[in-house]
């Protein structure tokens, strides 16, 4: 190596030109803007920044580092879709149409509540019965008795309903019944 | 220099490094404007990486990256440009602050340098890179830096006629 010390000296003389002067400046610039988490295109930054840096004075005082954020596309996704699936739930909700009760069934009153089943899961809400065939069979004499009377046969649906006041949530069961009658037979 | 970093910090860092990190990057650019814009996007990019400034290796290899990339990216649109500008319009910027003759043919004797052995002279002389460090930065061994930069000092003393 010795051979060369004398080109050696002779390239430290050479001095490289030294940056312009605004270039700490552009680049103090572009470390604060990163930090904001701008995103640069390389082709226009340093047009950009050069004639920020004409505007603007330098930053001073601390620079922090951004802080590292990652983007979680699958994240996004499910979110999305879980805000989708509501407004469809809600949207069909709205459109489903108020059920009509029927005039023709005897119809228990609202339940009221009282203090001592407030806190049961689910209480009674309400009856209904819906008759929707009665029938004549006509005169008989049960158990052979003198008596006659008059039987007549109806055929209902009977609904009952429970709700649990601290959810919201009800119950119902439907069932169809039958029911025999004899009316006596009087006046004759 | 672990989540801030000061002023003072960066500041001194890079006014040490700025004119060996220019005449680096120079090798490639066509301008000393282009030249700071590499030098400044390596920095930003170190920086916004979280890596630490005073790897020398890291630094000077991400010079050379960023480097390449925009020679092939002008190349291509020196390519598309090619019949509006030629090459002789462009401006020719000095690299270095010549003072005489002795000086002028040592500049156009570093001209005709190859650029691998060139980077390597570039590296050492006007960076103080060590053959480990300039190894690191260009992904070679570093018998293979300490020959580049042998052969160019060699071709060097062979082309100087001041020597």
């Amino acid at each position: 190596m010795n051979d060369f010390s004398e080109i050696e000296s002779k390239l430290r003389t050479l001095r490289p030109v030294q940056p312009s002067a605004d270039l700490m400046t552009r680049i103090e610039r572009a470390l604060v803007e990163a930090r904001h988490g701008e995103s640069l295109h390389p082709g226009k930054r340093s047009t950009r920044l050069r004639s920020a840096t004409a505007r603007q004075a330098s930053t001073a005082g601390v620079l922090p580092r951004e802080p590292r954020f990652h983007f979680n596309w699958l994240s996004l996704g499910l979110g999305l879709a879980a805000a989708a699936a509501l407004v469809l739930f809600a949207f069909v909700r709205l459109e489903r149409p108020a059920k009509k009760t029927p005039s023709l069934a005897a119809i228990t009153p609202a339940p009221t509540f009282s203090s001592a089943n407030a806190n049961a899961q689910f209480v009674p809400a309400g009856l209904t019965q819906v008759v929707y065939r009665t029938r004549d069979e006509g005169l008989h004499f049960p158990n052979n008795s003198g008596q006659p009377m008059r039987r007549v046969r109806s055929h209902s649906r009977e609904t009952l309903r429970w709700r649990n006041p601290t959810t919201g949530a009800s119950l119902r069961i439907s069932y169809p019944s039958e029911e025999v009658s004899d009316v006596p037979v009087t006046g004759q | 220099m672990e989540n801030v970093a000061t002023d003072e910090n960066w500041k001194t860092c890079f006014s040490q490094l700025a004119p060996g990190l220019l005449l680096f990057a120079r090798q490639w650019a066509r301008s000393t404007a282009d030249a700071e814009d590499i030098v400044q996007e390596a920095f930003v990019k170190i920086w916004r990486r979280n890596h630490n400034i005073a790897n020398r290796g890291l630094l000077y290899a991400t010079v050379r990256s960023i480097a390449l990339d925009v020679l092939r990216r002008d190349s291509r649109r020196a390519r598309r440009e090619s019949a509006a500008v030629s090459e002789s319009d462009q401006m020719v910027q000095p690299m270095f602050e010549v003072e005489d003759e002795s000086q002028r043919a040592l500049v156009a004797a570093l001209d005709l340098l190859p650029d691998e052995q060139r980077e390597v002279l570039v590296m050492k002389i006007w960076n103080d890179l060590t053959f480990a460090e300039i190894a690191s930065a260009l992904e070679i061994s570093q018998n293979t830096a300490a020959s580049r930069y042998r052969y160019a000092l060699a071709a060097l003393k062979k082309n100087f006629p001041f020597a």
